[in-house]
């Protein structure tokens, strides 16, 4: 005699054979309460909260099911992921008014088997996918727009699991499919200027439209103040003026741009008054803190006007910074750009200036000025500034003492058989007992390529494995005895060189990191983004056929804004006739330049 | 050949078209003209403006069918304008607001144009002329591949041409105001290939028209016999609106002279025309919004007057032969688009910075404020009254500003005279020289007697040297390029001076502003050479070198500086 169990099982089992054997195998236990209502209509409690309405489940059902397709509607979903299952009234009343795909996720497989026992999901069951218990997120199919949401009542359910799973399936979704134009804002100088840069490269490449707003060419003027002589005072009045200049002039790129997220590095000139107005235009804030939030406190006045604060530490960073922002919070380290910091063949001139057994590139900050001194024995070269004229560095420093650019940091990199790799630390004498944070350095070195002793930090584990990847001293006389060992196993440092290179490009480019950083943004904001005005590419119009628009639609890759200027921009390089779709467009870019663009403005 | 003289260009067998001389000859004929388009994507009283065109074309091809494509806001003053046979509307607005929302209703936008593009091309047009001056008309000719183009159009290959020597001269005084002469309605005409024997603008008020703008007065209280004066308040841009204060004070004026005062405008001139109207008191009645452009010309048409910026109704007020007072500052300027007809009257500020530029954000218009109410009402009775006595002396009172009386010299050619005797400016000298100079060479007018000028000579005494020493090299380029086996290295060498000599007109003309109508027009020409032949771009460029070496002759003769002396002659500034 056929149940609805069976009925239900024999229907998954044709769809997701494994998952209606998981539930067949399942005891529903004592916190799972069936129920019915006066009505007939079945209902399930867990532990006490009800999954649907205790008197009319349908009628709640329909009211949600007419709200969820608006939003559906809102942002053109073709797909939607629902994070609860419950009884099903919900996504019935939902299958019956979308019709475009439905995936539920219920991570219990009691509730799975509770609502198999209590009710017939044949048809619903034959319409839908089930994914359940524990497994990944799925990708978005190409070409699908997808809304995760969420069925309330299983967010309430003690432990947070629901909460969870809807966490990863919404940065899932993120990960494909949403493009956005993002504004990456730089500082002016400083370590964290050329991360700007690299991220800024990372998300071109994972398909954003990307504008880097270089704010480095003030920095000279900022240092032109000096030339007023301002006592101390007067000295933060004209800084202070100055910030306010840049950051009125980021907002006004901001309005210019009209970018989906800005992605202000740490130490970019943008202060709370345009980040406000910023936020008032709809665009989310993105701060990427890469510095140490003891040290560089200028996160106190700022954090609390962003919307999401990425640090490159974690527990005692977030406490503090929770403090003072309600900003999501999220870790995200450092890492190295491929395309920068990579193996490179040296002729024999370069080897002989920049190579040599030992070497260290970098600023001389207290620790490393009084550690270093240990290795000048060594074929030992010392690179960068701020060493100082009586450190007893003079045999070893380099180029006396300037400071080395990128590219010369990766030839040293890649011309040195052990790298030291020594945190800055402004009052300890040697390793940080308490550090935390991974240095740039590290992710750089491991991407070239090159050899490392590097000093014990907290965060260093789950990136790399030490003796394996990476050689890790907890002091500086480890390190020296470090160093001398991997000097003379030649083999072993290659190995160990090797394999922090194959885990880098593996885990720390700089395109995971963006990767991570918009699956939060995304995730916590997808449907505020999937609302917002798409920028439409060339893919998204374009369509197969042999007709001259087609012709010339097809030379564009999928990715290319299907905007004026960049179809007009592409026929300043070419030769010859203009054929009729790109004098047409040609035609469009000169009406909007006389009618709209003052209409624009 | 004589110092100093000009050479004629030689003659080659290069078979060179007729028409690509720079004298405006009219083009070769290709068989009959049969169908004509005439491109004019600007506002009404531009479109008016065509209207004499369109007489000189129906004149010079009288079986021909002349399509006039408009913008579909303004289109409508096309159905009173004679000689249309059709009329193509294109809805701007809607493109601009489909590029605006972009992604696939740009696409939609790019369909719109393909299939205006695919309906005129099915037309099969013999000639068209395009009256809008601007890279997307250009773009846009190029689009419909007719054969005989004349103003802005776009090569095969992307590059903006100016096709007729007087769209070139056009384009060149759009860049150089302060000396521009010509009339644009003038520009039109010569570019049809003949001139407009009309006179004035021409537009049919339909009995319909009549009968209702007869309804509105009515209704306002203004009676058939009443004698009243129209005020056009609004204006396009802020800075050609004379302020709603001197309107008023003008209007009150009027009244005490014994006029009824009736303000027109459109629907959002409305609030405008009642507060001026409500200034000024019952004799004045705001039509604002109450008429469409048939009923305009009705209205008008029962003026004493009209009293009004450089605006759309202006034009419509000459084309029904009403008398005009023309309140002229910030860029308007009397000499190109003045009333086209005969005595109306131009009042326009002394502002040293005017005529401005036409997209100038002027923070401090106080060009505006030279034009003083008491004044123009003034010239507004004595015009009524036919009185150019009175405006005469008026003109002698209101300086800085001048006034203006317009009229058309021998050849019909537009001209505002000025009244009471003002003192002629460097500009005005500069002005009349260019227009003799112009129509000497360009049409073959002889140059008038001179008119001298306490100007520095010198810089067109440079150009028309070096534009002989190019006339020289481009004559042995094109002698060179026929023979059997030309040298390629003298042909380079000779295509790097020409280039030389080109870049010293360049900067000649910029570092001598009074020369820069004539480098720029030599410019213009030169852009619009075409083709691969090196002996006929040879000769081309002979012509245009000529030309430009006439002009500069003609500008130092008529404003009679020194005799150039022989030494000034050596100054080549490209060696």
């Amino acid at each position: 005699m056929s149940t609805p169990r069976s009925d239900n099982l024999a229907v998954l089992a044709t769809r997701a054979p494994a998952l209606a054997t998981a539930i067949a195998a399942v005891v529903i236990p004592p916190t799972h309460q069936l129920a019915t209502t006066a009505g007939g209509a079945r209902t399930l409690t867990i532990g006490g909260v009800p999954l649907q309405h205790l008197v009319d489940p349908v009628g709640e059902a329909v009211r949600w099911a007419r709200a969820t397709v608006e939003r559906l509607e809102a942002v053109a979903a073709t797909r939607v992921v629902i994070v609860g299952l419950g009884l099903g009234y919900h996504v019935e009343a939902l299958a019956e008014r979308f019709t475009g795909a439905i995936v539920v996720v219920e991570p219990d497989l009691a509730v799975l088997a509770a609502a198999c026992e209590a009710r017939d999901l044949t048809q619903l069951l034959g319409r839908i996918v089930i994914v359940g218990g524990d497994a990944a997120p799925a990708d978005t199919p190409a070409g699908e727009r997808v809304l995760v949401v969420a069925h309330a009542p299983a967010l309430v359910i003690a432990g947070g699991a629901y909460r969870r799973v809807l966490q990863a399936w919404q940065s899932q979704a993120a990960r494909s499919g949403l493009r956005l134009k993002v504004l990456v804002v730089t500082p002016l100088y400083g370590g964290s200027w050329p991360i700007a840069g690299y991220a800024a490269r990372a998300l071109t490449e994972l398909g954003h439209e990307t504008h880097l707003l270089d704010l480095a060419p003030f920095h000279d003027a900022f240092l032109g103040l000096d030339r007023f002589g301002a006592r101390r005072s007067n000295r933060r009045v004209l800084e202070s003026g100055f910030c306010d200049v840049m950051s009125a002039g980021v907002a006004a790129t901001v309005d210019a741009v009209e970018p989906d997220l800005v992605l202000a590095l740490a130490q970019a000139p943008l202060g709370p008054t345009a980040l406000d107005a910023i936020g008032k235009r709809g665009v989310l804030r993105a701060l990427w803190f890469v510095e140490d939030f003891r040290v560089m406190t200028s996160w106190r006045d700022l954090a609390k006007h962003y919307d999401y604060v990425f640090t490159i530490q974690t527990e005692a960073c977030h406490e503090a910074m929770a403090q003072v922002t309600d900003a999501r919070l999220a870790y995200l380290p450092c890492g190295f750009d491929p395309r920068v910091h990579r193996p490179l063949a040296l002729d024999r001139a370069e080897q002989a200036e920049l190579g040599s057994a030992v070497s260290f590139v970098g600023a001389g900050y207290r620790n490393r000025r009084l550690s270093f001194r240990r290795f000048v024995d060594l074929d030992f070269k010392l690179w960068g500034s701020d060493w100082g004229a009586a450190e007893g560095f003079g045999r070893v420093l380099q180029r006396n003492g300037t400071r080395i650019d990128t590219d010369d940091s990766v030839k040293i990199f890649n011309a040195s058989k052990v790298n030291l790799n020594l945190h800055s630390s402004t009052y300890h004498e040697g390793v940080d007992p308490r550090g935390d944070f991974v240095n740039p350095r590290t992710f750089e070195l491991a991407g070239s390529g090159a050899f490392q002793v590097v000093d014990r930090r907290e965060l260093l584990p789950p990136i790399f494995t030490a003796d394996r990847e990476l050689a890790v001293a907890t002091s500086i006389p480890e390190m020296r005895a470090l160093t001398e060992h991997y000097l003379a196993h030649d083999d072993e440092r290659l190995a160990v060189a090797a394999r922090a290179r194959t885990r880098a490009l593996a885990e720390h480019t700089y395109t995971r990191r963006m990767e991570d950083m918009l699956a939060t943004v995304i995730g916590a904001a997808q449907e505020r983004l999937l609302s917002r005005r798409r920028t439409v590419t060339v893919g998204d119009v374009a369509r197969a056929g042999d007709g001259e628009l087609e012709r010339f639609l097809a030379r564009f890759d999928a990715t290319t804004p299907f905007t004026l200027d960049r179809l007009a921009a592409s026929l300043t390089k070419r030769e010859g006739a203009l054929s009729e779709p790109e004098a047409i467009f040609l035609f469009l870019h000169q009406f909007d330049e006389l009618y709209l663009r003052e209409h624009r403005a | 050949m004589s110092r100093g003289a000009v050479p004629e260009a030689p003659e080659f067998t290069s078979g060179a078209d007729a028409h690509r001389s720079t004298a405006a000859k009219p083009p070769r004929a290709r068989g009959r003209i049969r169908k004509i388009l005439i491109v004019n994507l600007t506002r009404f009283g531009d479109l008016l403006q065509t209207s004499p065109a369109i007489a000189a074309l129906k004149r010079q091809h009288p079986d021909a069918a002349i399509t006039l494509m408009a913008e579909k806001n303004f289109a409508d003053v096309c159905d009173g304008i004679p000689g249309i046979d059709h009329v193509y509307r294109v809805e701007l607005d809607r493109l601009g607001n489909r590029i605006l929302e972009g992604g696939s209703q740009l696409l939609e936008a790019y369909r719109t144009v393909e299939h205006v593009i695919a309906e005129l091309r099915a037309e099969h047009f013999d000639l068209a002329l395009n009256f809008s001056s601007s890279r997307m008309s250009a773009v846009f000719m190029g689009l419909l591949g007719i054969d005989d183009v004349r103003g802005w159009s776009m090569t095969p290959d992307g590059l903006r041409v100016i096709r007729h020597p007087w769209a070139r001269l056009f384009a060149t005084m759009c860049l150089h105001r302060r000396y521009a002469t010509f009339n644009l309605v003038d520009y039109y005409c010569a570019m049809t290939g003949g001139l407009a024997d009309t006179r004035r603008l021409a537009y049919t008020v339909a009995p319909a028209a009549t009968a209702k703008a007869a309804t509105v007065l009515s209704e306002l209280g203004i009676g058939d016999d009443q004698r009243f004066v129209a005020l056009q308040l609004g204006a396009s841009r802020a800075i050609r609106q004379w302020p709603e204060g001197s309107f008023a004070a003008l209007g009150t004026t009027l009244v005490a002279a014994g006029f009824r005062i009736v303000i027109i405008g459109g629907g959002s001139d409305r609030p405008l025309g009642d507060r001026v109207a409500a200034e000024i008191g019952a004799a004045a009645v705001n039509t604002c919004g109450k008429t469409g452009v048939g009923e305009l010309g009705a209205v008008l048409m029962r003026a004493a007057a009209l009293v009004t910026g450089d605006t759309g109704p202006m034009h419509m007020a000459v084309a029904v032969g009403t008398p005009v007072v023309g309140l002229f500052f910030g860029p308007a300027s009397p000499f190109d688009t003045g009333p086209y007809a005969a005595d109306h009257v131009v009042v326009q500020t002394g502002a040293p910075c005017a005529p401005c530029d036409h997209n100038v954000t002027c923070l401090d218009p106080f060009c505006r404020d030279q034009l003083a109410p008491e004044a123009i009402a003034a010239a507004v009775v004595a015009r009524v009254g036919n009185d150019w006595n009175a405006i005469e002396a008026l003109a002698r009172n209101v300086a800085p500003a001048r006034i203006y009386r317009t009229g058309f010299d021998r050849e019909g050619r537009f001209v505002s005279t000025p009244l009471g005797s003002p003192i002629r400016r460097r500009e005005d000298a500069l002005r009349d020289g260019y227009r003799a100079s112009f129509l000497h060479v360009l049409e073959g007018v002889p140059l008038p007697a001179p008119m001298p000028a306490a100007l520095d000579l010198t810089p067109f005494a440079t150009v028309a040297q070096l534009a002989r020493d190019g006339l020289a090299h481009a004559a042995q380029l094109a002698k060179l390029a026929q023979a059997k086996q030309p040298r390629i290295a003298d042909l380079e060498r000779l295509g790097r001076e020409l280039d030389g000599l080109d870049r010293a007109l360049k900067e000649h003309g910029g570092m001598h502003p009074d020369t820069s109508p004539l480098t720029q027009m030599f410019t213009f020409g030169k852009e619009n050479l075409e083709g691969d032949d090196v002996a006929t771009l040879a000769v081309e460029t002979a012509r245009l070198y000529r030309d430009l070496a006439r002009c500069a002759d003609d500008m130092v003769v008529l404003l009679g500086g020194a005799q150039r002396k022989e030494e000034e002659n050596d100054a080549r500034l490209h060696q």
